[in-house]
């Protein structure tokens, strides 16, 4: 199909031999000499003021070097609960010491006296009144109380007429929703588009519901861990395993109040992210703390148990979703009110609600989210933020339409998605994307049109959207005299993005993939480059080595100009060469040959710089299609047959595409079916792989992907971002499954066989 | 994990000598004991290997079909013996069911049942084999029935310096099965596993057992619904009437993993298979 010979092709990794060879540097494989080993002192309630913390009997201990607290924080900026406690093994200080046992034993030692308080940890408990408050008090007026005290505000501001009639019977009015005043906010969100009363007024079928939606963890293979070394000049040295080395190292600047440059920030091989790897607090600044009170380097490992007690998960949701459509299939009203478990800090992607519209034409919507505390740790991002949530809730409940309406869900969807030209929100029209290519393609692979299900058996369809983001990023590129290319920057490799990178150099300087290697900087020697998240680096670090090849690329015909007396537009890089294009004979000049002409001349060696900052992407969009058969006596569910597919814009490395696929649809059904961080009354009480369970390769049949490419106007080739959408829809798809299989709607995540039993029981099973 | 000496005896006697001090733990395996000291949750002082004596391991089968498991038979080896897969059926498929087969190369059917987790893969396969558990010491052997070797969850009646040495299972069963029930195909706990073996003299049901896994403090047997099994063919009725016995016989908990409810439904479900398979295999 194209004329391209790198790009589109798959190739190995760029790190496949040390991966498999164990030759990788994990974080936990950094062993400056002299290391110490941290351990965090962690609290044992989950909600307490802290009335003394009494570290002598551990400070007295051989072996220990260092105790901190948050007395050691010079700009005071959160890293250990000073006087209150938020959650179960939030970090209260932190010890170093010569030997692993050492630490530990410090810190069982260290005296905490706490003044313990009632706890929540239910979202919905949260915000009534009879909560206990985290923050303050949090209150915030719910969708209906909001929109009236607008009213009222607004008329009292109104000094020239008066409106006390019209406000006290807004006031009254006010009454009318005593339950909406909610506690322990943290955050809230709201939009709307049409009129939703009216919408909702026009519909001939409307249907709503509630889904639950657990707090999950990312569960990467490597628990967070970071080595620090401050040295007696000053300058920090932090070997992280991040997605974001700079980031982390401008978070430590600003935690710690250390200027940006005494800070190195060394990434180290990364054990997976999804998302979860962004935390600065977590483990780096209690190393560096550690390191500059020791005077030695410093290990802050995390234990698998602490990954789930003081990790940073995704959030939880329950999300009230009412749906409205016409009986000929048009969706014309869709209202969600959703209340995100934040845990002890804002931040959860209450924003993402808003996926609740799909890529649908829906006239009228409203949303209003809100982000609550609970007693648990904080959240952070995981494969498309928000989006499997959301996306749950609203593709759930376009099935129950689509039965109610007797449309086959496939047609239904179809018939309602967007299309280019069509008007979105903030006066903008949709691009080109192939939603419905996307979804035809999933249903043409799977069989859906003649679909056969024997007892028991059932399918499910459904598709989630996701926008990629775009960052800064900085690529240098130099050709050296033996034809070989080589590619230096500061992103971390995610996903094989690093071979993407270099399929992308070798395509435009036509070289073979094999005469490209690729060097990862520090953050003392590369150029800036954005974290590696949010399906960005290959649209980001694709365009900016794309601009740093033309630019050697540029080099190269100016050289073979120079060299050859021709003109440069009488010139062609191909295979290798430098091509006349007019010559005849043929000539031409070898790239390695030019690359050693450069350095005897006043231009000096071949060198390319790409630098870039952003620019709009496309969304995305992944569709899939489960067969299911349901064990209606034991609830179990197994999974017959899971295609999926997704617009990739444009797949530079067709196999690292597939895997991207196949690895976001396995994280959704294991989302769907049985990962769930469970809490009981004082906080997680699954912290670990025996009762946190993610599926194994048993679990499924191979994941058939199908990719779509409608190419992405700025994307590098066309590519857009691939590595969050394929989690968004699974969710759905399995509960839609299940509906089709046995007739029960789950819309409180996992499926677990005990719920799928007690639904069968109460549908007359 | 806390340090700890480390000892490789030759003989039983010598292992048992030692065994009898306190703070010490047998390592047959070490994939229930390495997990426990790396947790703290052992900090045994000696840890007491049980790899160099011989003798401990292998699957011997007698003329009249009775068969001889050494407690240090690796469960891999269990899974995998002919003659447990013909005349044992259900403790084979409880072998299949633990963890991976990295797991079950390493693990022994001795430490599984020593162990004693109410939730162990072999010990349902066990209770219907009958099995008789040799155990030795430095004061000689002794024989106890396997339904008589657990007292609560983590414990036996095992004194310090007993070892057990091989299980013995007299009669073979024509039809047995285990189910486990389970979220996770592989990888997973039993949330209880149920064993069902029967014999079958002209369609009538003879020496039917039933072993449950997971319900109760310890692993037991549910032998009422064997009583109304024995003697009779087995018709739907009577199937839905042992599963509702077996289920009466169940004393499960609440945990995270699932409510004692459910525990109670699954037994009754899994007994009627588990029954319905070992018949059809009889
Ligand atoms: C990843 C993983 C998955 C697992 N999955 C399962 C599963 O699905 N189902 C399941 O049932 N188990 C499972 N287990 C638990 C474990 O593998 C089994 O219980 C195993 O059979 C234990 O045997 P071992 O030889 O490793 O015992 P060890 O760990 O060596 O010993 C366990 C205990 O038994 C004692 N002991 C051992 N041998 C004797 C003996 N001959 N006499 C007296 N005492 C003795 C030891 O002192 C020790 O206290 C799993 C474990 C892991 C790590």
């Amino acid at each position: 199909m194209s004329d391209y010979t790198v790009v589109g092709q798959t190739v190995a990794r760029v790190d496949a031999v040390e991966k498999v060879t164990g030759a990788a540097q994990y974080g936990a494989d950094v062993h400056p000499p002299g290391m110490l080993y941290g351990k965090i002192v962690r609290s044992k309630q989950a909600h307490a003021n802290i009335l003394s913390i009494d570290t002598s009997e551990a400070e007295k201990l051989p072996g220990v070097k260092a105790i901190i607290t948050q007395d050691d924080v010079p700009s005071g900026r959160r890293v250990f609960a000073t006087d209150k406690i938020l959650y179960l093994g939030e970090p209260l200080a932190a010890v170093a010491a010569t030997d692993p046992d050492i630490a530990e034993e410090a810190a069982e030692l260290i005296k905490i006296e706490y003044e313990v308080l009632p706890v929540v940890q239910d979202v919905m408990e949260a915000i009534k009144p009879s909560a206990p408050r985290l923050h303050g008090d949090g209150t915030k007026d719910g969708p209906n109380r909001r929109e009236i005290a607008t009213q009222i505000r607004r008329l009292t501001r109104d000094k020239e007429n008066d409106h006390s009639d019209e406000i006290s019977k807004l006031e009254a009015e006010l009454e009318n929703y005593p339950d909406e005043v909610y506690y322990n906010i943290s955050a809230e969100s709201h939009s709307d588009a049409g009129d939703i009363e009216k919408g909702f007024a026009e519909c001939d079928v409307v249907v709503e519901d509630t889904y639950v939606i657990p707090r999950v963890h990312q569960t990467y293979m490597e628990p967070h861990v970071s080595v620090a070394s401050a040295d007696s000049s000053g300058k920090v040295t932090v070997w992280a395993s991040t997605q974001g080395p700079f980031a982390i190292r401008s978070g430590i600047a600003g935690t710690l109040g250390i200027p940006l440059t005494q800070i190195n920030v060394i990434g180290t091989t990364m054990g997976g992210g999804f998302g979860g790897r962004f935390g600065v607090i977590i483990t780096h600044v209690p190393a560096v703390l550690l390191s500059q009170k020791s005077g030695r380097p410093v290990r802050v490992q995390m234990t698998r148990e602490e990954e789930f007690t003081d990790g940073r998960p995704a959030p939880g949701c329950v999300i009230k979703l009412k749906t409205g459509a016409t009986n000929d299939g048009r969706i014309l009203a869709r209202q969600a009110l959703a209340f995100w478990d934040s845990g002890s800090v804002s931040g959860a992607s209450i924003g993402s609600t808003i996926r609740v519209r799909g890529v649908y034409k829906i006239p009228n919507l409203k949303v209003d989210a809100y982000g609550v505390h609970t007693n648990k740790s904080g959240t952070a991002a995981y494969r498309a933020p928000g989006a499997p949530q959301a996306i749950f809730a609203g593709e759930s409940q376009l099935d129950e339409i689509a039965e109610r309406i007797g449309m086959d869900p496939v047609k239904f969807r179809l018939m309602n998605m967007r299309e280019e030209g069509d008007p979105i929100p903030a006066g903008a029209t949709e691009p080109k994307v192939g939603y419905k290519e996307t979804l035809e393609a999933v249903a043409d692979a799977a069989g859906w049109w003649d679909r056969e299900a024997g007892e028991n058996q059932g399918w499910g369809v459904a598709v989630g959207d996701w926008t990629n983001g775009c960052g800064p990023g900085g690529v240098y590129v130099a050709v050296h005299e033996d034809g070989s290319v080589r590619i230096f920057h500061g992103s971390m490799d995610i996903t094989g993005t690093d071979t993407a990178i270099s399929q992308i150099i070798a395509e435009i300087l036509t070289v073979p993939y094999e005469s490209v290697t690729i060097r990862r900087g520090d953050t003392d020697s590369a150029p800036y480059s954005t974290g590696s998240g949010g399906s960005v680096v290959t649209f980001t670090m694709g365009n900016t080595a794309k601009l740093a090849a033309e630019d050697a690329h540029q080099r190269i015909l100016e050289l073979a100009s120079e060299r050859l007396n021709m003109n440069v537009d009488n010139l062609e890089l191909r295979d290798g060469e430098v091509h006349v294009v007019t010559a005849d004979p043929p000539k031409s000049i070898l790239l390695g040959e030019l690359a050693a002409y450069s350095l005897s001349t006043t231009g000096g060696p071949i060198v390319g710089k790409g630098s870039f900052a952003r620019q709009a992407s496309t969304p995305a969009l992944a569709a899939q299609i489960a067969k299911v058969e349901v064990d209606p006596d034991t609830g179990r569910t197994r999974v017959l047959k899971l295609v999926a597919s997704q617009d990739v814009g444009f797949a530079i490395n067709p196999m690292a595409v597939e895997g991207q696929i196949e690895g976001g649809t396995v994280q959704g059904y294991a989302w769907a079916m049985m990962e769930e961080m469970q809490y009981g009354e004082d906080g997680n009480i699954n912290p670990g792989f025996v009762d946190y369970r993610v599926p194994t390769s048993a679990d499924l049949p191979t994941v058939e992907s199908v990719i779509v490419e409608v190419p992405a106007p700025n994307g590098p080739y066309g590519a857009k971002g691939v590595g969050e959408p394929p989690i968004t829809p699974t969710l759905a798809t399995m509960a839609n499954a299940v509906k089709d299989a046995v007739g029960i709607r789950v819309t409180e995540l996992p499926i677990k066989p005990e719920k799928v039993v007690q639904a069968l029981q109460s549908n007359g099973h | 994990m806390r340090n700890f000496e480390f000892f490789e005896p030759t003989t039983l006697a010598e292992a048992s000598r030692l065994f009898a001090q306190e703070h010490t733990q047998l390592l047959a395996g070490g994939t229930d004991l390495v997990i426990g000291m790396k947790a703290l949750t052992e900090a045994p002082q000696s840890v007491i290997s049980l790899q160099k004596i011989p003798g401990l391991a292998g699957v011997t089968t007698e003329s009249d079909n009775s068969i001889s498991v050494g407690a240090m038979t690796k469960v891999r080896a269990v899974e995998l013996s002919a003659d447990i897969q013909q005349h044992h059926t259900a403790l084979a498929e409880g072998a299949a069911e633990i963890g991976s087969i990295q797991i079950r190369n390493l693990a022994t059917i001795g430490g599984n049942i020593a162990h004693a987790s109410p939730a162990a893969d072999t010990v349902a396969g066990l209770l219907v084999a009958d099995a008789q558990v040799d155990i030795a010491s430095a004061d000689g052997e002794r024989t106890v029935s396997i339904d008589e070797l657990f007292t609560g969850p983590g414990q036996t009646v095992l004194a310090p310096g007993e070892i057990i040495t091989r299980f013995r299972l007299p009669s073979p069963a024509s039809g047995s099965h285990y189910i486990k029930h389970k979220i996770r195909e592989v990888m997973d706990l039993a949330f209880i596993g149920v064993a069902a073996a029967v014999n079958l003299n002209d369609g009538v049901i003879t020496d039917a057992r039933i072993g449950l896994a997971a319900v109760a403090p310890t692993p037991i047997r549910a032998t009422e619904a064997e009583n109304l099994l024995n003697g009779n063919q087995l018709t739907a009725e009577l199937l839905a009437q042992a599963g509702e016995a077996a289920a009466a016989a169940a004393s499960p908990i609440s945990d995270l993993r699932c409510s004692a409810e459910h525990r109670s439904e699954m037994v009754n479900v899994l007994t009627r298979r588990t029954v319905q398979e070992a018949v059809n295999r009889a």
